[in-house]
This record gives structure tokens, sequence and C-alpha cells, in this order.
């Protein structure tokens, strides 16, 4: 008896062993699953974070200068290690920006002994042409070298004559030259200039390469302004010498200069802000857009919009700074630009995202002169005492709440849109991150799938669960559940390659399929209610649908043989043309037909399989309360059914829909990945998945770009996270008011 | 003399009832799950307006009858029928009789009791609205009647439009009673209505069925023989798909002819 007990009582401590494994098993389990999902949640968030951090900069270096000449011009080389002035008197001095020799002059150089003026061009070519009081030219570009000395990087100044060692007669009676402008390209360079008489004057430089020394020989024109203004207060050329800016006053005249042999005025406007005047103006990168600041700080943005006929110069968004601004300096590589004011305050703009990303006074001695790195993380400020370094925290200022999710006013485009084109091979190219195209084309994926796929889903679960009889439905049921096993890839693949030609050619066909397929299957039903007893009593309950299958295989044939009579007959024989020309309605071959059939087909499996479970599910007893009350089976189950079922079925659906949004391989596949905004079904998309898919690989890590792709996961993260949790709720609440028994 | 023959007549001889005291009658019936006999020529006459109670053992048969009468049956995909069921001298199992319309004229109340997910109202008037009522007042009248008929209008007046869940099991049973009555049905099969009540609710539902026979002619399934006896005015004892034996329930219970009978009502099996 008491072995008994003994044997008893350690059977129990094995069984407590075994409670408290499974127990602690069970909660790691579960624990380790939140823990993932945080930590891709966190991983997200650490990734696009960056995007949205406040732009800072912080002083790194500070000299004293040596003389208190005014500068013209600053520039720093790529490392932030040696900077070079320009001052007014034309005299070009490097500095270095090392720690060991801060502030030592490296070298110098002086074109004229008398300087009239000096210009610069952008700051991505980044060089000077200088006149003297004969109204010569001399060209001059401050270059680093890097060499690597005992394996250290060491830069060296040097100064490079784009358009060699010689002077450019530009005044012919030795006259000096007022408002120079310059500017060059690989293969011309432009100078323009007012001569002494009040005549605008353009030479042309054009270099030809000598195939046995591989010199270059410059040979020059000079040509005179039609139609010269008497006042001019500023001249500015396009690096594509395509175009020469010509303010007078609050007046812009463009010229257009692509073909010397007709300079001709191009138009004449006002640029001027309301109620104040104009008193600078400056090209963006890319030279695209010019930017005109006022005495009032307000520095408007203009670019060439394509009008009625041409393409005219249009006032598209203003920044403010806060005082009248002295310098403009645009970023080397992006659609940014730094100003300064005579306050001695600095602010930092960019134009796509359309926002003023840092104002902060950062000298008392009045006017500063800036200049910034090339890669746009440090600014080099002179004041007439000083010389400052700052290092610029400003990774992503293209990337703005507004330029994601609000229509921007790219360059060159007729008006505001929402687009996504995020990469090209030209620095000038204006990034257009918007996520509302690719958001869109989710939406719009999921929706016509969703389209295709509820209502045969659900018929199809209700037939299968109330009207099958068993001996079938144990068929059916894992048939179309192993469906869902189909890799996705082949289901694009089917779609891209094989269905998309198939709608294209026979598109009347497809379309006709959609409404004699239902259409069909009523008739047949029809019919067979009226069949005579002793005809239908033939054919048993189980194999009834099988009756069906010969008409939906007959009325496929008819469809697609009708298909060429009927594209004769209504569409001019070609329905792409005619849908194209006579209705406006754009077609491409992958479009959301194919992705609606292909993805429903996708989600069909998953909303059939757990809503026909749901209406399985639905208490017999439930059925024969309503049947004993004189329902007929149709009544029974649109009554009380599927009214019990809901929860179940609305979960089904809202899992079909969160499949959809996610689905990548067969959007990637048969969409044609294009991300417009329209809901037109002919017409394809580019969805948040598959633009991750599609861009990720060619993305360069650490990018605004590739940030911004994973913001784009991010959110389809939430949208995924949003339609489960309404889903969870919403059956929730069913669930409460439905449960049954 | 005069008197004591009536008695008889209306006391014994249930095969004998006149037509128009005649609810429903059962003629020769068999009934087949695939291969297996589960009814064997079963004939009764079940009398109008008064509670008839079918008892016997578990699989005795009893609740299949009950099923045959308003063709519940016909959802079994295996079930057969021979022979006939006459309500008014109407072959049921007639091919022109619409099964709908069977049923509305024959209501039924399960075992557990199996409100739908809708309010109190709605369960009401379910029926009504098969029928294409919609009119509010004239389904307000009849929730109204149908719940005080299934005396349990006091209890719910206050809060018709409460999801039917609320209602305790007793509530829920008399509930369904009130939406099989309130469509009009002659006849009511109750199949072990308070099989799954406690004995508070049993008791309100038996004298529900006292109240009910008044109106509309009850057939009541049972495991419970004091429940046949409380409750029923005839009692018919099933045994193995058979009807054995159909008499009033005083003398089913008092003096059965038959020895199954005794034995099942005296507890040596069942």
């Amino acid at each position: 008896m008491e072995r008994d007990l003994a044997t008893t009582l350690q059977a129990n401590k094995k069984r407590v062993v075994k409670d408290k494994l499974v127990k602690y098993g069970v909660t790691t389990g579960g624990s380790l699953v939140l823990v993932t999902l945080l930590l891709i949640f966190g991983y997200l968030l650490y990734v696009v974070f960056p995007i949205f951090a406040p732009v800072s900069i912080e002083e790194t270096q500070s000299f004293q200068r040596k003389d208190a000449t005014p500068i013209y011009a600053q520039g720093i080389d790529e490392q932030n290690e040696v900077a070079y002035q320009m001052d007014e008197q034309g005299l070009l001095r490097f500095y270095s920006l090392r720690d060991d020799d801060l502030g030592q002059s490296l070298l110098q150089y002086q074109a004229f002994e008398d300087t009239n003026e000096i210009t610069k061009t952008m700051p991505a070519s980044g060089i000077f042409a200088l006149t003297n009081m004969q109204g010569e030219v001399k060209i001059v570009k401050p270059s680093f070298a890097t060499s690597y000395p005992n394996d250290k990087r060491l830069i060296t100044p040097e100064l490079d004559f784009p358009l060699g060692e010689d002077v450019f007669v530009v005044s012919e009676n030795q006259q000096p030259l007022h408002h120079l402008a310059f500017e060059m390209n690989e293969e011309n360079a432009g100078i323009a200039a007012v001569n002494d008489d009040g005549e605008g004057v353009y030479m042309l430089v054009s270099g030809e390469e000598n195939f046995m020394t591989g010199d270059v020989e410059w040979s020059q024109e000079l040509f005179t302004l039609p139609g010269f203004p008497n006042k001019v207060d500023q001249l500015l050329l396009t690096p594509n010498l395509r175009k020469l800016f010509v303010r007078s006053a609050n007046d812009l005249m463009v010229y257009d200069i692509s073909d010397t042999d007709d300079i001709h005025i191009d138009s004449v406007f006002k640029v001027n802000a309301k109620g104040t005047n104009v008193n600078n103006i400056q090209l963006l990168t890319g030279a695209s857009s010019l930017l005109v600041a006022n005495e009032n700080g307000v520095i408007s943005q203009w670019f060439e919009v394509l009008g009625e006929n041409k393409r005219e110069f249009t006032f598209i968004r203003d920044f403010k700074a806060p005082a009248k601004v002295t310098h403009i300096v645009p970023e080397f590589y992006r659609k940014g630009f730094l100003t300064t004011t005579e306050a001695g305050e600095l602010s930092i703009f960019h134009t796509t995202g359309n926002t003023e990303l840092l104002t902060e006074s950062i000298s008392k001695a009045g006017a500063l002169n800036i200049a910034i790195s090339p890669r746009a993380n440090a600014i080099l400020v002179s004041d007439k005492d000083v010389i400052k370094l700052y290092s610029v925290d400003n990774e992503h200022p293209e990337i703005t709440w507004s330029a994601l999710w609000q229509e921007v006013w790219y360059e060159g485009y007729p008006e505001p849109q929402y687009i996504w084109q995020s990469t090209s091979a030209s620095d000038d190219f204006e990034a257009k991150m918007s996520l509302v195209p690719i958001s869109f084309g989710t939406i719009k994926a999921a929706f016509y799938a969703m389209l295709f796929a509820v209502p045969i889903a659900i018929s199809a679960a209700i037939y299968t669960a109330y009207f099958m009889s068993p001996g079938i439905r144990s068929y059916i049921k894992p048939t179309v559940e192993i469906m869902e096993a189909l890799p996705t890839v082949i289901l694009g693949f089917l779609a891209g390659l094989w269905l998309a030609p198939i709608v294209e050619n026979q598109l009347p066909g497809i379309i006709l399929l959609l409404i004699t397929l239902p259409a069909s299957i009523l008739v047949a039903a029809i019919i067979w209610t009226n069949l005579p007893k002793s005809m239908s009593d033939k054919v048993s309950e189980g194999v009834l649908p099988l009756v069906l299958l010969p008409i939906l295989v007959f009325t496929g044939y008819f469809s697609m043989a009708f298909s060429e009579t009927l594209e004769l007959w209504l569409f001019n024989g070609d329905t792409r043309v005619f849908l194209t020309n006579d209705l406006g309605i754009n077609f491409d071959q992958r479009n959301s037909l194919i992705v609606g059939i292909a993805m429903g087909f996708a989600v069909i499996p998953t909303i059939f399989s757990i809503a026909e479970d749901a209406i399985f599910s639905v208490p017999k007893s439930l059925t024969m309360g309503s049947l004993a009350l004189g329902a007929t089976r149709w009544q029974t189950l649109a009554k009380v059914v599927i009214l019990t079922a809901s929860p179940g079925i609305f979960s089904a659906v809202m899992m079909g829909m969160g499949r959809a949004v996610g689905e990548t391989m067969i959007v990637l596949m048969a969409t044609g990945n294009t991300p417009i905004m329209d809901w037109n079904i002919f017409e394809g998309m580019r969805t948040l998945s598959a633009n991750i898919a599609v861009e990720m690989p060619e993305s360069e890590v650490g990018s605004s770009h590739y940030r911004v792709l994973f913001l784009a996961a991010f959110v389809l993260f939430i949208f995924t996270f949003f339609f489960n949790t309404v889903a969870e709720f919403v059956r929730q609440r069913l669930r409460e008011k439905y449960s049954s028994l | 003399m005069i008197d004591l023959s009536n008695l008889n007549a209306k006391t014994n001889d249930l095969n004998t009832l006149t037509p128009e005291n005649t609810a429903l009658e059962i003629k020769n019936l068999d009934l087949f799950y695939g291969d297996k006999q589960a009814l064997h020529n079963v004939s009764m006459k079940i009398p109008k307006g008064k509670v008839t109670a079918f008892i016997g053992p578990s699989g005795c048969g009893k609740s299949t009858l009950l099923r045959c009468i308003n063709r519940m049956n016909d959802l079994v995909e295996i079930c057969r029928v021979d022979g006939n069921i006459e309500l008014h001298g109407i072959n049921i199992y007639d091919k022109s009789v619409d099964v709908a319309s069977l049923r509305r004229r024959i209501g039924m109340v399960f075992q557990r009791p199996n409100p739908f997910p809708k309010s109190i109202y709605e369960n009401v008037v379910y029926g009504l609205r098969l029928q294409g009522i919609n009119d509010r007042r004239t389904l307000d009248e009849a929730c109204e009647t149908s719940l005080r008929g299934a005396a349990l209008w006091n209890e719910v007046k206050d809060r018709l439009h409460d999801n039917a869940f609320g209602l305790s099991g007793g509530q829920q049973q008399r509930l369904v009673i009130a939406r099989a009555i309130a469509i009009g049905p002659e006849v009511l099969l109750l199949d072990e209505p308070t099989s799954a009540l406690d004995p508070i609710s049993t008791l309100t539902v038996e004298e529900l069925i006292t109240e009910l026979k008044k109106k509309f002619t009850v057939v009541i399934v049972t495991h419970n023989m004091q429940q046949a006896a409380r409750v029923s005015d005839q009692t018919a004892f099933m045994y193995m798909g058979k009807l054995i034996e159909y008499s009033d329930t005083n003398t089913l219970f008092t003096s059965p002819t038959q020895k199954q009978t005794e034995d099942y009502i005296t507890g040596r099996y069942g």
C-alpha cells in the first residue's frame, strides 16, 4: 500500500516537471515571436529615423584672417581639409583646414593686377572668370590633387586653366567689362558681359582637339546681343549655353543663345515678389531652376513649364530668409541651397522638400561669405575677421512629409503631381519620391484582386459548406486549399507571360466571358429546375455540379471564338486602338485586370478556406430552427447562416486583403511596375512591395533612396497591421454579437 | 349508460377518433436510414387540442417519428420514408406538398434552446418576416401575443431589442416556443424540450405546455416518464422502432396492456 502511494507520488512529480517544461517552453516561444516582431519593427524605424532627424550644424575649426579684404567667393575640397578664397582684388589663396597647420597659406595666384570684376560658375564645375580694366578675361579653376605619401592622404591645392592660360579679349576697344558672366560645359564655354558702351556681348569659345598632339585649341567668336536694355543689374548663363538671363531691376529677359546665328529674346517678365524688389538671381543645381532673391528675404523658385505652345518660366514656390539675402549658394549635387543675410544669419533650404531646414545666426560681424563642401557635409564661413568651418548634419533634406505624401511641383512638370521616380543616371536629376503613387498602386492591386476573389471565394465557400454533398466536399475543400501552396512566382509568371498576351489579343472575348459565364450558369440552373422530374432524377445530387462543366466549357469556347467577330463589329477590328483612340482609355498589356485575376487566384484559397470553415461551423440547431419555422433553404442561408458566420467571413476577407496587400511576386511580374495613379483597369501600377523588390538591389546603402524604401516597407507593415487590426476588431465585435451557443 | 359509453369512446379508443377530432393520422409508416430500418409500420391518430407524449428508451425512434411529422428528416440525405402521415386528409409526403408551408403549420421546438443571434423581438417575428410580413404593427402585436402565449412577456417586455443570448436557458426555451407559435401553427412538436433545463425552468415549461394545448395540438417527446404523466393526455410507448402501446396516459401508466410497457414504466430498462 505504502509502495503504491510512493509510486503515485513519483508519477506526480514527473507530471509536474513535464508541466513546468511545457509551460516555460510555450512562454519562451511566444515571447520570442513577440521579440522578433519588435526587432523587425525597431530595425525599420532605426533605418527610417534619420530621414526625419533635424538638421544641425557644429563649429569644428576657426582661425583669424590675416587681412580684411572683402571676399568674393570661397570653396572647400571634398575631404574638408583645404579651402580657398577669392578676394575682390582677384587674389586666389588656399588655406589648410587641417588641425596641424590650421590656417596656413598654401598657394596663391593672382590673374590680373588690376582686376575689375570676377564671376564664378555653378559650384559643381567651380571655375572663376576674371576680367581686368582692359576687358580681357582669364579663366582659372582652383582644384585639389589627392596623393598618398606614406599611406597617408595628402590633399594639395592646384590651379587648372580649363581654357588655357591665355586671356580672351572680349572688349574690342580695351575698355573694362561689367556684369561678367561665365559658364562652360564639356565642349564650349561662354562669356557674357556688358561693355563700356552699354552693349551686351557674348563670346562663344569652342575647343577643338588636335589629333596629333592631343592639345585643345580654342577658337572664339563674339556676338552682340540684340535688344539689350539700358540698365542692367545682372547677367547669368546656363551651363548648357542655351540661355542667358539678363536682369534689369525686377525684369528678367531670357535670351535664347543656343543658335549663335539667331540670338534672340525669348521672353521678358517680372520676377519680383509682391511689394518688393529683386536683389539677386542664382541658378539651382541642374540649372533648370532659377532662384530669385528679393530684398525682403523672400527667395522664389522659377522654372520652365510647358504652357500652351512653349515652355514658359513660371513661379513655383518661395522660401523666406530672415532678412535681405546677400549670398545664395546652391549645393553641388542636390536641389538644396544656402543663404546668408547681412545680419550674419545662415539658412539652409531644399526645393523639392519645400522646407527651410535650418536658420541660425552664426556671426555678429555682419556680412558673411559662405561655401558648402561638395559632399554638403561642411560649410566654410568667413566674415571680416574669422574663418570658420562648420560640419553639417543634413543627410536627407529632400525627404519631408510634404515630399512623401503631398503633390510636389517637380522641375519641368506642368503642375504639382504625385510621382515616384527615384533614380536617374544624372546628378542633376530631381529625385521624385512620393509614396502616394505606390501606396495607391498597392490599394489598387488589392482592390482588383478582391473584386475578382471575394465573390468567387465566398460563393464557393457557401456552396461547399451549405449545399454540397459531404462526399464531394471532402474532395473539393482540400483541393482548393492546396492551391494556396502554389508558389506565387508561378502565378506571376503565368499571368505575365501567358495570360497577359491572351487577354490583349482576345479582349472582347474576355469581357464577354465575364458576362456570359455567370449568365450561362443562371440559365442552366433555370432550365434544370424546369426539367421534367423523370430527367432530373437520373442525376444524383452528388454529381450535379459536373453537369455544369460542359456548359462552362462551351460558354468559354463560344466567347473566345466570338471575340474576333465582336472586335470587327464593335471595335473597328482592333480593341486596343479603339480603347485608346476612341475612348481615351490607355491600355497596357500588363494591367490591373491581369493582376486582379492572378492575385485573385492567389487569395481565393485563403478566403475560401476560412469562410467555408465559418459557414460550416454554424450550429446545425440554428439551421434546423430556421427550417422548422417554414424557412426555405435560401432564406435560412441568407437570414441565419451568413449572419452567424459573418465574423468568420469577414476575417476571411480581411486575411485575403492582407495577403493581397503584401503580395510581391505576382504584382512584380504582371503589373508592368508603372507608378501611375489611375483607377483604369487597363493600366498597370506599382505596389509598395514590388517597388521594394525592384529598387532595393540598386539602392546605395544609407542613401535617402535606401531609407525611403525602408519607409515604404514600414508603410506596408502599417497597412497590413491596420487591416489585421481592423479585421480583428470587427471580428471581435461581430463575435460578441453573433456568438452562439 | 350514455355517459359511460361516451367516456369509453373518449378515453380508450384512440383509433376511432372522428376526422374532426384528429389532428394527424399516421398510417403504416416505415422509415429507413440507408439499409437500417428505424421505424416499423407505425400507425396512430393524434387527437386535436390534446397533448400527446412519445416515450421510450433511447434510440427507440420516438424523436425520429416526431421529425417525420414536419419532414425534418428530409434533411438527412440517406433517410427514406414509406407510408403516409395525413394532415386534414392530405398526405404530407405527397410530391405536391411544399415543405416550407407544411412546417409553417406544424411547428417544432428542439431539445436545446436555439435562438438566432438576433434580438428577442427579431427572434419572435422571424417566421412572420419569412412570409414577407413587415408591417410594424402586425409584428409588434404578434410579438406580444406570442411572448404572452409562451409566458415570457413579463420577463422580457422591457428588453425586446436585446440579444436573445442574454436570456437564461429556460427563458430561451420559452422564447423558442414563442417563436414557433408566432406563425400560428396547428400542431406543435416538442422534442424533449426540458432536457437541457434546470428543474424550475422545467416546471415553468411544463405549465406552459398545459396552457398551449388550449390553442394547439401538442406532441411531445420526453425521456422523463413523470413529465409525460404530468403533461400529456395520451401517451405512446415506442420500443425498437415499433409503436408498442398507445393509449390514454392514465391507462398506459396504471394498467399497461403490454409486458414491454410495464417493464419500461416500472424501470426495468431504459
